[in-house]
């Protein structure tokens, strides 16, 4: 497996008036192709801010983001929005999904911005929503409306899947079958699949968890034997 | 709740300019327009004008006493009003009022002595003639009429209530160096009987009771009678405040209406935002109606002080801005501009509905419970509609679907937009075709229909011969023109009589503007006295020449059009069929005339006439500027905050869609495009809003003018260009927004 994202000394700070806040300080890990990847870390630890760096929805203070080869970290705006269209999926706490647009125009809508033939009503099936094409997000429940986010976030092909606190709003019975959706494209389409959250038990699925703690590493540990989702003790 | 207002300062300074400008505006213009009807009618009272007017050749004692005699008679008096020529090198005409009591329509004194009927020697002159010709009280003046000459002492100078607005024959604007007026005892006539000609009246009841009455009474032994809001003068200067009070009405209503417009999106914008915050409050056991307050206070106070502002402000500097000009036209002694309790009504009401609107924005919050309210608002559900159905919704692009729905999810907004911009177009194009109006009216009247270079009036009682003597020596044609009464079906209208010796010089068209031809036995009623009148072709109306007690009917047998005069145009051939006299009034020429001829009374040229009307449009300009100005501000205020409003209730699904990649220009698009959409609905419901206000205002500009409503392409196209282009302006400010959006700022966000 090769090597997709590598993070070297990267460095984040936030500046609020005369106060500096480092919340990424110093941090290096690497993150194959592939790979399902769990970040993990108490609240204030920095990983939102790394997703967002990695999203290429913030910039570094200082330090290198490789994805691909290619330097993130230098991109202006302009690289940046096409990094994302091209590269990152993204997938939000709340969905995020547009109120005006049909659950299939909301997936079909990334057409518009890749050049991607995505034939909407497959990618829907792909997440068992086939039957709610048609129906409007506010139409849909929670777990549905996560559902319809991850085929937008897939029908692009994207490089990776960026995911923040994916099942932080929805019940843990939905919460598994959406983890376990994840998993699957980890395993079965070789899309490289990273998730925020604070939940400790999703460890155990991962290929690779990364520890935060205060804007640093705490520690990174490799799975030989990731278990499956819906084997977790929740 | 002084952060909040900081925050949001742009809407709140708008709700607050709005408030104050429409009860500036209204206060201003209405304390101009009040002021003056309560200076008129003050002035009027003081110097007791008369309430009618009976003109006859020969008013003698007994039919004086006859008229007092009448029931509903109060008060008579009798003059001789004559026009004389001043001894001027300019040869100005002086209307001469010899007075036997001074009791009606009172000569109105600002210097030297008052009026005094026994006093033969002395003449109490217009001050605005005196000002013109630097004339003092003790200076000595000579008249000419009728081949007399009088020469007497100015005792005193001031107004008169019948000259409120004095026009000559010549131009619509008075030039007091050309014209004047002056009282004198009935002993300052030359010879012991004096041929009295008006007998003012005072009387009870209605004017048309008493037209009755002596049409009924005394049927035949007068010419006519004109009562007082009849009066050229009175009539004049009351359609000037009506204009006024028009104008104090339209321009409030629509400030009004946005500062409540804005502060209804405004003030649900900052419900939405704090929802969180009300709903703490109220877990923590604030009351609905506590809440409520607060919110209400916002609007209530900047419209409150708004308000004040307007009411103190308007009416001490707007009819300062008015007055001026107008006192240029009109003569009056004094210029106070008046307060009315209107303007605290129309403050109280806007104050009233500003808590209302506000009411109505912050009600919703009281329905939910505190539960509820901490969450975030559920978003409004979309719907697919029956456009959806059709196969070729799934061929539109994103940006229409988005579109689409985003207009249908929040229609009151999109109404809204419309309304602003169809308001602001309609504006325009009444701005614009004013403009167009005012140089069509020019063309039109001065270069289609008359096209001499000079016009030469005839004095008086000249000969026959030696009208024709001046005429040959100019290489000029004879007209005649007259003041008319019509009467049709009981509505009698005064207009002017034109008639006409086959010339070429005067083209009388249609209102396409067409050279139309009347023959020598037919009779052409202008477009708009046919109108007034409710007549046609083949229709018979009954009229006569003022001064003349003998009416003649006649068939109708061709419409012309004319923008400043109305009433016939007939040959002299057709005038000799009815048995009138043709008495010419003046040459016209294609020469340039600048000798004297001692049977002219004063030459005209085009040149000077085009001038005077010139002059007399300028106040125009600057109602057409002012128009131009509003309905930008309009727009772009209205389009801004909806703008504003929309994009804050979007910010998230844009925030969105630009981490999913989309990039900043295909946003700007997004937005660019419903704002187009709306713009262009506007745009096309206010070009016939406009063209209803245009021809509702042509219509209340006097029964002389006709003018049809009409726009030149050329200021249509810059309609259209203002409209978009103030759109896009808006829609710019909101683009750098986009840029600056902070995605993760905005994805965090459910506060």
């Amino acid at each position: 497996m090769s090597t997709l994202i590598e993070f070297k000394d990267v460095v984040k700070e936030y500046r609020a008036g005369d106060h500096v806040l480092r919340a990424m300080d110093n941090v290096n890990f690497t993150i194959d192709e592939g790979e399902f990847v769990v970040i993990l870390g108490p609240s204030g630890a920095g990983k939102s801010t790394l997703l967002n760096l990695l999203g290429g929805l913030d910039s570094t203070t200082s330090g290198q983001i490789i994805v691909n080869g290619e330097h993130v970290e230098n991109f202006n705006d302009n690289e940046l929005t096409k990094y994302r269209a091209k590269n990152v999926g993204f997938i939000f706490q709340f969905y995020n999904l547009i109120p005006n647009l049909t659950a299939i125009e909301n997936v079909e809508l990334m057409k518009d911005i890749v050049d991607v033939n995505i034939d909407g009503n497959a990618v829907l099936n792909s997440v068992g929503l086939g039957s709610h094409a048609n129906q409007f997000p506010a139409q849909l429940s929670g777990g549905e409306q996560q559902r319809v986010s991850i085929a937008r976030a897939v029908a692009k092909q994207p490089t990776m899947l960026l995911c923040d606190e994916p099942t932080g709003a929805l019940d843990s019975k939905t919460g598994v079958l959406i983890l376990n959706l994840l998993q699957e494209m980890s395993n079965n389409k070789n899309t490289t699949v990273i998730i925020v959250t604070h939940n400790a038990i999703l460890a155990e699925a991962a290929d690779k968890v990364i520890r935060i703690k205060n804007g640093q590493i705490e520690n990174i540990t490799i799975n030989e034997n990731p278990k499956k989702v819906e084997d977790l003790e929740w | 709740m002084l952060r909040d207002i900081a925050k949001h300062k742009t809407q709140f300074l708008s709700i607050f300019l709005m408030a104050f400008l429409g009860v500036f505006v209204f206060a201003g213009v209405g304390g101009e327009s009040v002021g003056l009807e309560v200076n008129s009618n003050n002035y009027y009272k003081d110097t007791n004008l008369a309430d009618g007017w009976i003109y006859s050749a020969n008013l003698n004692d007994d039919f004086v006493d006859k008229v007092n005699n009448l029931s509903s008679t109060t008060q008579s008096e009798r003059q001789l009003v004559m026009d004389s020529i001043g001894n001027f090198s300019n040869d100005p005409d002086i209307t001469l009022h010899f007075v036997e009591n001074n009791t009606i329509s009172k000569f109105y004194l600002m210097e030297g002595e008052e009026l005094n009927v026994s006093d033969g020697d002395g003449v109490w002159i217009d001050k605005s003639f005196a000002d013109a010709k630097n004339l003092k009280v003790g200076d000595n003046i000579t008249f000419e009429f009728n081949g007399v000459e009088i020469e007497k002492e100015i005792k005193g100078i001031g107004y008169s209530p019948e000259y409120v607005y004095h026009a000559s024959t010549s131009s619509v604007i008075p030039d007091f160096n050309k014209i004047g007026f002056a009282y004198l005892s009935y002993k300052a006539f030359p010879m012991d009987d004096v041929p009295y000609n008006v007998l003012n009246v005072k009387f009870d009841g209605s004017a048309q009771d008493y037209n009755n009455l002596l049409s009924d009474k005394l049927d035949g032994e007068y010419n006519s009678f004109v009562e007082q809001s009849e009066h050229s003068s009175v009539s004049q200067f009351s359609e000037e405040i009506n204009q006024h009070k028009m104008m104090a009405d339209i321009f409030p209503v629509v400030f009004i209406l946005i500062a409540m417009l804005i502060l209804l999106t405004t003030m649900t914008r900052i419900i939405a935002h704090q929802r969180t915050q009300i709903g703490i409050l109220k877990a923590n056991g604030f009351t609905n109606k506590s809440i409520i307050f607060h919110y209400m206070s916002y609007g209530f106070w900047l419209v409150l002080v708004g308000s004040i502002l307007g009411l103190v402000v308007g009416p001490m500097t707007l009819p300062q801005l008015f007055y001026p000009s107008m006192s240029a036209t009109y003569k009056l002694p004094s210029w106070n501009p008046v307060w009315s309790m209107d303007f605290i009504y129309v403050a109280l009401l806007m104050i009233i509905m500003s808590l209302l609107v506000s009411y109505f924005a912050v009600r919703s919050i009281s329905n939910e419970n505190p539960a509820d309210t901490i969450r975030p608002k559920s978003p409004k559900i979309s719907s697919s509609g029956f456009v959806e159905k059709f196969g070729f919704w799934q061929k539109l692009s994103f940006n229409i679907r988005w579109n689409y729905r985003d207009a249908k999810r929040n229609k009151f907004r999109a109404l809204m937009t419309i309304v602003g911009v169809m308001g602001c177009s309609a504006l325009l194009v009444c701005a614009f075709g004013m403009y167009d109006g005012m140089n069509d009216l020019k063309e039109w009247e001065y270069s289609q229909i008359n096209h001499y270079d000079s016009k030469l009036v005839i004095d008086e009682g000249t000969s026959i011969s030696d009208i024709d003597n001046v005429a040959s020596e100019v290489n000029g044609d004879k007209i005649m023109e007259s003041a008319i009464e019509i009467e049709s079906d009981n509505i009698k209208k005064s207009g002017s009589l034109l008639v006409l010796n086959d010339t070429k010089l005067i083209t009388p068209t249609d209102y396409d503007w067409n050279k139309i031809d009347i023959a020598d036995d037919e009779v052409s009623i202008s477009q708009k006295m046919a109108d007034l009148l409710g007549v046609g072709i083949g229709d018979t109306v009954k009229w006569h020449i003022m001064g003349s007690d003998k009416w003649v009917n006649t068939k109708i047998d061709k419409i012309h059009a004319d923008p400043i005069s109305q009433g016939f145009i007939i040959s002299t051939e057709k005038l000799d069929d009815l048995d009138l006299n043709y008495t010419p009034t003046s040459i016209i020429t294609e020469e340039h005339v600048g000798e004297n001829y001692s049977s002219i009374k004063s030459t005209n040229s085009m040149k000077d006439m085009i001038s005077s009307w010139d002059e007399l449009t300028e106040s125009m300009w600057l109602l057409i500027y002012i128009l131009i100005f509003f309905a930008s501000l309009l727009a772009v205020i209205v389009l801004y905050n909806l703008g504003l409003l929309s994009f804050t209730e979007i910010e998230r699904e844009i925030a969105t869609l630009k981490v999913l990649g989309f990039k900043t220009g295909a946003l700007r698009r997004l937005l660019l495009t419903q704002n187009l959409w709306f713009t262009s609905i506007g745009f096309i419901l206010g070009l016939p809003a406009g063209y209803y206000i245009l021809s509702i205002m042509w219509e209340s500009s006097g029964d002389s003018f006709y003018i049809l409503p009409s726009i030149s392409l050329t200021n249509f196209l810059l309609t259209a260009v203002i409209t978009f282009a103030l759109s896009i302006i808006v829609n710019l400010m909101f683009s750098r927004k986009i840029k600056k959006l902070d995605m993760v700022e905005s994805l965090k966000g459910v506060e």
